[in-house]
């Protein structure tokens, strides 16, 4: 069984909004609520417990006259989902063991293990898992495991229309990741590039994005890490409060006498 | 969910500058960030319409509390194990603090889960690399030994089984101790090592804050339970100064992920709890080491200090976790 | 679809939606595709990937625009003087693919010497009579074909347009005089170049509000595209429909695509996309007052209509396909009535409903309004919600005696007597609420916007009570016919007659959709045998099929064409059926040069094998599969005998693609520019007729107009539109959760221009007002849409989506109270894409943020 990935490519989204809808029908996921947000047409948001693909709306300032071919998009759309990191922060905190790493690489909650603890919800740097508060457990893209079980695609890629969200063996997928950009700029766009988190600790996505301009304007962290980085300071820190503590008690007690 | 408006500043200092120019022809005097506009915009300035990146921390009063149980029951069962032999009234003392906070500790855990009636699958598995589960089997560890350390002493006492006691007492007492140890500074860890800027920046302070909090709260608690031993003050005082430390080092800082823990309402109640752990009791026991009103109020001053100073924190991650600046690292806002 | 009817012969789609995959240039106006088609929108994509050059055309930038090369802001309701000028770019700069266009299209016919053109009558074509408000169209015809005697067919007051669809049941058009070098001043070609000379570049900016530059580029990238190497396709969707011109703003582009030689070619060709899944059926079998299926028309109450032989003498052509006429509508009356129809009595034909009046949906609705109707079905609709003047229609609703509404939801039709002013004690009707099948708990049909007929197996039943419409309807009939039985008068003759057979199934007695297809594929009367295609139909009752067009979908037993999903080749044949005859690109013969060889190898789709001696390629030929490209009709030849080889659209009694429409549309054959019927400036092209002459306005109480230019309490442009995420009236979304919070709330799209003058700002409730309602919504203040420039004047532009209504998860003001009642002369469609308004801040306090979180 070989890893499998999502390759979003910004630059063919048409911010239909199927690939949130086929999530929340296949899974069986509640709405979100009914409030309009008055920005663009993104009434979703972000990714929480009950919206697992999230399509982003930017719009940009039109250009002047006489721009370029392609240069007049003024408005970008991204579908963003749980990155499933190849070194997972929720992966690596979670105490029950609810999250592990499936047959095809993906990052998944076990519900029937998850005591909604919520320690994998604040070690994410994407901040992607999140706690179901009438539930209790806590949710995310679970990479349509059961369907990749039936051999069939993810709900999302599936009902993508323009192939936007590309599904398969990770390797060819970075590969045609690399060929599109290649050919991006051959059109002339030259301001797209692939985010996918491969420099630093989180090691590489297996839900890697293309998209124009910084991506920083799609709340893509430029250096994300995972936060066990910061465990071997952490635990000297420890040690060093552990031994001031034992330290302190033993002077303390030292000149004592009852 | 709030409606996202306008850039209010930015459209007021528009219209200001057209105001002058129309009346003046020219104008000079700064502008607007680019990123201003009559709608929300999301750009490489502004983050994704300025919306959270982060999730903030599910936890709600009891994990505060349990900091503080924890960190303290942890401190106690050491303060018990070092002072066997000098004090034994005050290592019992301090045996039964450490058995109280062992009992209440777990049942804050559990309530806070999402899903109470799991809270067994905690021990499932053993992963180090997990700061909550190596705390949870600690707790697990602790909470027995602590437990047995406290009814041993009690089973002596009341001459029941006073063989058995004496036999396990010790051993108990000795792992209480030891794993007392990692109760009082691993949450720091667990604190320290996650996504929130605010927590993983301050990670080398972290655990040494929650070890000296706990061990002031446990000295503390001892003290004003009636305990008038001069050990309990120098402990107390050793533990003043490293939060006073520490104190320092964090109002020392520039750095932008800290100021959830100085500013605005989170950062009120940590530097409170700073203050009331920190340079209030290191003043009151250096100056005032003979007073006992003295040291009954630095007493105080640490206990509530070491709630808020937990409270604090915890609420410093909340509103850390609402900023998208940090993690994306975006410049402040222009004054 | 009059409009492309008229144009090439039938009235649908030219193309399917993968084939856009093969254009050079992709022009979509009147239509946001990506937003309201985004399947069939990833072939545009594909093509734009491909090196394609995609235009966006549309007062919005929408996410449409987003995926295009260019978007061309213009103002609503503008798009002839647009079209017009790139037709005028066209002859000005010699760009017309002459190749193509002297054999394939009527450029080069002669007209007749008393024809007056809008040039020559301030905006107005010859045989205009300001009492009737119609036009007599004779002095259109060609010069030298005589007419017909009585009314010209499809100038009918009563009948709509869709009968026009088979474009020339006319006169004798197949006699004429022509002029191949395009220069005899009466010939078309100098006709249209004279009527297009003043819709210029400048024009354009005049009353478009798009730059020169601009519409340059476009008119440059587009001919640019086309060409015997290149072919370009033009896209549009009902915000071309719905104006008073909508039918000749088709045209308009129907006569661009063939003077670029763009028909019948791949990657050419119009796409009509249509408003929903399946409304392409729903033409074509129709529930339209006016035709029947297979886009017969409808008999009336005139001299044509009083016996089957005069019928038949009056719409059908002696040349040209429309020559099988009679073997269609005998087969369909036997479909009707089987063994009841005989020749004696014509086969049942004077059982056959005559139209009388304006029956269109607002036809009669305004009747309801004045308490003439009765009761009311309504199946799937939602005009509460998606009719225009929908307050109006809404209160109208109360005259009924009774009303039947099939539906999967209780929509605001179904309560429109708790959405009125009256209050419920004076309302009379009897309100019947039936609960429907969801289209996965039942079998039959679609035919989606590109003519293909895909078949859907009933997955479960549907809950409780609810039934299909094909349950429903059967069992109404066979109960009307149990009784009709019982009283056997002669307005009962037809029910009485009528063939109702069809076989049951389940313990609700389901009918058999199969054998309804089959009926609709045809079959012969005595042994009941399947016939393979409509060319196996007679005129002499031997053959019944329900839907010629659609013949060929079942043609043996066991094989449904229409649930066919092995596909195979370029386009899909084998996946669904694409009427006629499983033709994927209409008019296919014009993809190869009047020799029989491809225009070019890149563009090959069908040509002549000259060994087999027969047309093959990559599609079903739209052409008689043996007759050769140099064959030349005998003199009394008829029907497909009558056309020559190098005749593509065999439709036309001509066999050419017609540039002039000589008979069939109401108001000219030639498309000339009208404003709205409300519009912000006057007609600069034709300041003596602002509007469209021939357009009903149906003012009345209730049905108000703001001035017809420059109402100064109206003064932006307000459009309509529809987003991806809610379905048409919202009846199939605003209950659903998962798309109700997509889009939770109405908003008004306004440009940052005027959220500043009437001093709102982003979020905000507003008030939009035309001269009928008012409605409430949030501003959504963004750069995307655009105040236009009209040579001086500033014009702001206001966008509304109409999908919301008080009932559901999501609820909202009903925008289409805004609309006007009015119909288009053809096919009295309402003008919801262009009229006047005025936004302002909504009264009192600004409505809550939306609550915490």
């Amino acid at each position: 069984m070989s890893v499998t990935g999502f390759f979003t490519d910004s630059t063919l989204c048409i911010g239909c909004k199927a690939c949130e809808v086929a999530c929340k029908e296949w899974n069986q996921i509640p709405d979100d609520g009914f409030l309009w947000s008055g920005l663009s047409y993104d009434n979703t948001i972000e990714l929480s417990a009950s919206t697992w693909r999230h399509v982003q709306f930017l719009e940009r300032s039109l250009p002047v006259a006489g721009a370029r071919r392609r240069e007049s998009a003024a408005w970008e759309f991204h579908s963003d989902v749980c990155k499933h990191c190849e070194n997972a922060g929720c992966l690596e905190a979670c105490p029950t063991g609810s999250i592990v790493r499936t047959e095809f690489g993906g990052v998944y909650i076990q519900p029937d293990v998850c005591n909604g603890c919520g320690y994998c919800v604040v070690s994410c740097p994407f901040g992607v898992p999140d706690r179901n508060p009438s539930d209790g457990r806590v949710f995310k893209c679970t990479f349509c495991y059961d369907r990749q079980r039936g051999g069939l695609e993810p709900a999302c890629a599936k009902a993508c229309p323009t192939g936007s969200i590309a599904f398969g063996p990770l390797e060819t997928l970075h590969d045609r990741a690399l060929r599109r950009l290649e050919e991006l700029g051959e059109q002339g766009i030259r301001d797209a590039s692939i985010y996918d988190a491969s420099e630093g600790s989180v090691g590489g996505i297996h839900a890697f994005s293309l998209v124009r301009g910084d991506p920083r304007a799609y709340n893509l962290p430029p250096a994300p890490e995972i936060p066990t980085v910061h465990l071997k300071t952490a635990w000297r820190s420890a040690a060093a409060g552990a031994l001031f503590l034992l330290a302190a008690c033993a002077a303390a007690f030292a000149g004592t006498r009852r | 969910m709030r409606i996202r408006r306008a850039d209010e500043r930015s459209e007021r200092r528009l219209e200001e500058l057209r105001e002058q120019a129309w009346r003046a022809g020219r104008v000079e005097a700064p502008g607007v960030r680019p990123s201003g506009a009559p709608f929300p915009k999301a750009t490489a300035e502004t983050g994704y319409y300025g919306l959270p990146l982060l999730k903030p921390p599910t936890w709600t009063w009891e994990v505060p509390l349990y900091f503080f149980a924890g960190g303290a029951a942890g401190a106690a069962s050491v303060i018990a194990a070092v002072s066997r032999r000098r004090d034994p009234g005050l290592s019992r003392d301090a045996r039964f603090l450490s058995a109280v906070g062992a009992a209440v500790s777990p049942l804050l855990l559990v309530s806070d889960l999402g899903r109470p009636a799991r809270f067994l699958n905690m021990l499932r598995v053993f992963k180090p690399q997990s700061p909550m589960s190596v705390g949870a089997w600690t707790l697990v560890f602790f909470s027995s030994a602590s437990t047995a350390a406290a009814l041993a002493d009690l089973a002596e006492e009341r001459g029941v089984a006073p063989r058995l006691a004496r036999v396990l007492g010790p051993p108990a007492g000795l792992a209480a101790a030891a794993s007392g140890l990692v109760m009082a500074t691993y949450t720091g860890v667990l604190v320290g090592a996650t996504a929130i800027p605010v927590w993983s920046e301050s990670v080398p302070l972290l655990p040494v804050h929650f070890a000296a909090s706990g061990l002031a709260t446990a000295g503390a608690l001892l003290e004003l339970a009636g305990n008038r031993s001069r050990a309990l003050n120098r402990v107390g005082l050793a533990a003043a100064a490293v939060e006073t430390g520490i104190g320092a080092a964090l109002e020392a800082s520039r750095r932008p992920a800290l100021e959830p823990a100085k500013k605005g309402w989170s950062g009120r109640v940590v530097r409170a709890g700073g203050l009331l752990s920190g340079p209030l009791p290191l003043a009151l026991r250096l100056l005032f080491p003979r007073s006992k009103r003295a040291r009954r109020f630095a007493a105080a001053s640490s206990v509530i200090g070491s709630l808020l100073t937990r409270a604090g924190w915890v609420a410093a991650g909340r509103v850390s976790a609402k900023d998208p600046r940090v993690p994306l690292k975006l410049p402040t806002e222009i004054d | 679809m009059p409009g492309l009817g008229t144009s090439f012969g039938r009235g649908g789609a030219t193309t399917a939606q993968q084939d856009l995959a093969n254009s050079d240039a992709i022009l979509i106006m009147g239509s946001s595709m990506a937003e309201a088609h985004p399947v069939g929108f990833q072939w545009v994509v594909e093509a734009r990937e491909r090196g394609a050059t995609v235009i966006h055309a549309d007062p919005r930038f929408s996410r449409t625009s987003a995926m295009a090369d260019l978007w061309v802001p213009l103002r609503a309701g503008s798009d002839i003087v647009f079209l017009g000028a790139m037709i005028n770019y066209v002859l000005d700069n010699g760009r017309e693919f002459r190749d193509y266009v002297v054999p394939y299209t009527n450029a080069a016919t002669i007209l007749r010497d008393d024809l007056k053109d809008t040039e020559d009558l301030d905006g107005l074509f010859s045989g205009w009579d300001p009492e009737k408000k119609a036009y007599s169209p004779e002095t259109w015809d060609y010069r030298g074909s005589p007419s017909k005697k009585g009314k010209a067919a499809g100038h009918h007051e009563a009948t709509g347009g869709h009968s026009k669809d088979r474009g020339g049941e006319a006169d004798e058009l197949s006699v004429f005089e022509r002029d191949p070098t395009l220069e005899h001043p009466r010939c078309v070609f100098q006709v249209l170049r004279r009527h297009f000379s003043r819709y210029t570049p400048e024009m354009v900016e005049k009353l478009c509000g798009v730059p020169r530059e601009k519409f340059l580029e476009v008119a440059e990238k587009f001919t640019a595209a086309s060409g015997p190497e290149k072919t370009a396709a033009i896209c549009y969707a009902v915000g071309w429909t719905q104006h008073s011109v909508g039918v000749q703003i088709i045209r308009t582009a129907s006569i661009l695509q063939l003077l670029l030689g763009n028909i019948g070619r791949p990657g050419g060709g119009i796409l009509a996309l249509r408003g929903h899944a399946s409304i392409q059926g729903s033409t074509d079998i129709p529930t339209l007052y006016d035709i029947l299926p297979g886009y017969l028309p409808m008999p009336t109450f005139g001299e044509d209509s009083k016996s089957l032989a005069a019928f038949i003498q009056k719409h059908r052509s002696r040349t040209g396909w429309w020559a099988n006429f009679d073997k269609y509508l005998v087969s369909l009356l036997k479909a009707y009535y089987d063994d009841a129809a005989t020749p004696d009595n014509e086969f049942g034909f004077s059982w056959l409903p005559r139209t009388a009046g304006d029956h269109s949906h607002l036809g009669y609705w305004l009747d309801m309004a004045d308490g003439k109707l009765e009761g009311l079905f309504v199946f799937g609709q939602n005009p509460a919600v998606g009719a225009p003047n929908a307050g109006f229609e809404r209160k109208a609703m109360a005259k009924l005696q009774w009303l039947v509404v099939r539906e999967m939801v209780e929509t605001e039709t179904a309560a429109f007597w708790r959405e009125i002013d009256v209050p419920p004690e004076e309302i009379d009707t009897e309100v019947f609420l039936f609960p429907a099948a969801g289209h996965a708990e039942k079998n039959g049909t679609f035919t989606n916007t590109q003519r293909l007929l895909q078949w859907r197996e009933k997955a479960v039943d549907p809950p409780g009570d609810a039934r299909s419409e094909t349950w429903f309807i059967y069992h109404l009939g066979r109960r009307l016919k149990e009784r009709a039985a019982r009283e056997r008068r002669p307005r009962n003759a037809g029910l009485n007659a009528l063939w109702w057979d069809y076989r049951t199934e389940g313990r609700h007695q389901e009918p058999d959709v199969e054998q309804i297809l089959q009926e609709i594929n045809g079959w012969t009367v005595a042994d009941r045998e399947l016939v393979s295609g409509f060319a196996d139909l007679k005129a002499d009752g031997s053959t019944a099929c329900g839907c010629w067009i659609y013949s060929g979908v079942f043609p043996e037993l066991g094989n449904n064409r229409a649930n066919g999903r092995e596909p195979a080749g370029p386009y899909g044949h084998g996946w669904g059926f694409a009427w006629p005859a499983d033709r994927r690109i209409l008019y296919n013969r014009a993809s190869a040069r009047p020799d029989g060889r491809p225009w070019s190898e890149r563009k090959k789709l069908v040509w002549w094998d000259a060994e087999k001696e027969e047309w093959t390629g990559h599609d079903t030929p739209d052409f008689a599969k043996k007759k050769r490209p140099g064959y030349k009709p005998k003199k009394k030849a008829e029907g497909d005998d009558a056309l020559s080889g190098t005749d593509p659209f065999l439709m036309h009694p001509d066999g050419v693609g017609w540039i002039w429409v000589p008979s069939g549309l109401k108001d000219g054959p030639l498309p000339t520019h009208y404003e709205p019927l409300e519009s912000p400036v006057e007609n600069a092209l034709y300041p003596r007729q602002q509007s469209n002459p021939a357009a009903d306005r149906k003012e009345r109480p209730g049905n108000a107009y703001g001035s017809a230019v420059d109402d100064g309490r109206f003064p932006h442009v307000l459009t309509t539109y529809r987003l991806t995420e809610h379905h048409t009236a919202g009846g199939m979304s605003r209950p659903l959760s998962h798309l109700a919070e997509l889009a939770p709330e109405l908003f008004c799209e306004i440009s940052p221009e005027l959220a500043r003058e009437i001093r709102i700002r982003h979020g905000d409730w507003v008030t939009i007002s035309t001269a009928r309602a008012s409605v409430e919504a949030r501003a959504l203040v963004t750069e995307r849409i655009r105040p236009l420039d009209l040579a001086g004047r500033r014009v702001e532009q206001v966008a509304l989506p109409y999908h919301f209504g008080p009932i559901g998860l999501v609820t909202g003001d009903v925008v289409n109270d805004l609309v006007a009642i009015s119909e288009e002369p053809n096919v009295r469609i309402m003008e919801a894409k262009a009229m006047t308004c005025r936004v302002e801040r909504s009264g009192g306090t600004a409505r809550s943020d939306g609550g915490g979180a």
